[in-house]
């Protein structure tokens, strides 16, 4: 003790780094196993709505090349082979529990509506992954809003622009915005025949034309010295 | 109760904010304190003569990681909700080639620029003026630059993954590190040091 005391603080708190540094050697930051679920936690998220990814901020990280989430389609296999959304990896729900996830990465679940998503958000939840975001009305509102989405009749100049930004995007995931009529409530294609949501691409998109679209300037990290 | 609390929603955008600002006070406090609101004590580390920043930055370095571990290990964080920088590669560089060719020429970095200011040095003004132009700037060029703002994209990166080596391990090399990095920090105080170094450095 005596020698201990002997030493400068420097030296005292590189011992103690030291010791902290061996000690890690032991440990694991992210504890598996037991995971108790908390019912006032997840009703808190489930309220605020956290866990909700949209179409269109999931169109814009696609179309930026983002790699910092993982998509998983939670649909059959023959619907999945039908069409997915660029970038999707194929989990039935029943395998999820197998899957390669690991409770480090953001995951982005998906499926026709949002019944079995949900499902799986709250498996997952169970075992301790946090990082899960249910995709808002799944595969169908992806459908509405992005392959074909219906845009404004007689626009504004805001809304032209809106219109325009729809198109390019609509186009690059190989759909086909669409014009409302009168008081139609169904909306008809623009051009002669929409391209079928079959048609769509099932390999990650390259990067967007110039021009091609203008996503909102994402809330970026502020970090350094 | 567990952490992250924001990704948690236990407050909304507003409270982060204010809870920035009084952690970005704190932080500025301790970055004055420690001398880094002199140009003159941060570009001393780069004629090798006082290496107060490397060594308070590789402290700050070192104990957030074994906080992160530690409090990881207890369950009161959520390592996996920390958030982390995405990995592109090419602009990263340059990014860093050009912070340091500013620090190396007027003497400060982002944060103690800021900090020096406060202390009413008219050079850290013209450095936190700097600031807000520069990002005017290259957020007017951005349609030329994201191009090259996305190449290299290598996505979520942490050493662990790309060494292939356990997590406390990692850990463990990084302490052994900074270690012999101050230990090597003290000897080229002592061979280039003006001696008005502090006294704990030549030791």
């Amino acid at each position: 003790m005596r020698r201990f005391s002997a030493l400068s603080l420097n030296q005292k708190l590189a011992a103690l780094a030291f010791l902290l540094g061996l000690g890690a050697l032991f440990i694991s930051p992210a504890r598996g196993g037991a995971v108790s679920i908390r019912p006032d936690e997840l009703a808190r998220i489930v309220q605020t709505e956290i866990d909700h990814v949209t179409t269109d901020d999931l169109a814009d990280w696609i179309m930026q090349g983002r790699a910092d989430y993982r998509l998983i389609d939670l649909r059959d296999e023959k619907a999945y082979a039908e069409y997915h959304i660029p970038g999707a990896e194929h989990f039935p729900i029943t395998r999820l529990a197998d899957a390669s996830l690991t409770r480090n990465e953001r995951i982005v679940l998906y499926s026709d509506g949002g019944i079995h998503s949900a499902q799986a958000w709250f498996l997952l939840r169970a075992r301790g992954y946090q990082g899960v975001y249910i995709l808002r009305g799944g595969l169908d509102e992806w459908r509405d809003t992005v392959l074909f989405p219906v845009l404004a009749v007689a626009p504004g100049s805001f809304e032209a622009r809106r219109n325009e930004r729809l198109q390019a995007r609509a186009v690059h995931f190989g759909g086909q915005a669409r014009v409302s009529t009168g008081g139609s409530p169904e909306p008809v294609p623009v051009a002669a025949a929409p391209v079928p949501v079959t048609a769509a691409p099932v390999v990650a998109a390259p990067a967007p034309p110039p021009g091609a679209s203008a996503p909102a300037a994402k809330k970026k990290k502020k970090e350094g010295c | 109760m567990n952490a992250p609390f924001f990704k948690y929603g236990m407050f909304g955008d507003e409270t982060s904010l204010v809870i920035a600002f009084a952690i970005g006070i704190g932080f500025g406090f301790f970055l004055e304190r420690a001398g880094f609101g002199s140009a003159r004590k941060l570009v001393s580390q780069f004629y090798l003569n006082d290496l107060a920043v490397f060594k308070v930055m590789f402290t700050a370095i070192v104990t957030a990681m074994l906080g992160v571990t530690y409090l990881g290990w207890l369950g009161v964080l959520d390592v996996s909700l920390v958030y982390l920088t995405p990995t592109y590669l090419w602009p990263q560089i340059a990014g860093g080639l050009i912070l340091g060719f500013g620090f190396v020429i007027g003497g400060y970095c982002p944060g103690t620029s800021v900090a020096s200011m406060a202390t009413g040095r008219v050079d850290g003004l013209a450095f936190a003026l700097g600031l807000p132009a520069g990002t005017f700037v290259f957020a007017e060029l951005f349609p030329w630059l994201k191009r090259f703002f996305l190449t290299g994209d290598f996505g979520l990166r942490t050493l662990p993954d790309v060494l292939g080596l356990s997590h406390g391990l990692v850990v463990f090399l990084v302490v052994l590190m900074a270690l012999g990095g101050f230990y090597g920090a003290s000897v080229l105080e002592g061979i280039f040091g003006t001696g008005d170094a502090p006294d704990d450095a030549r030791q």
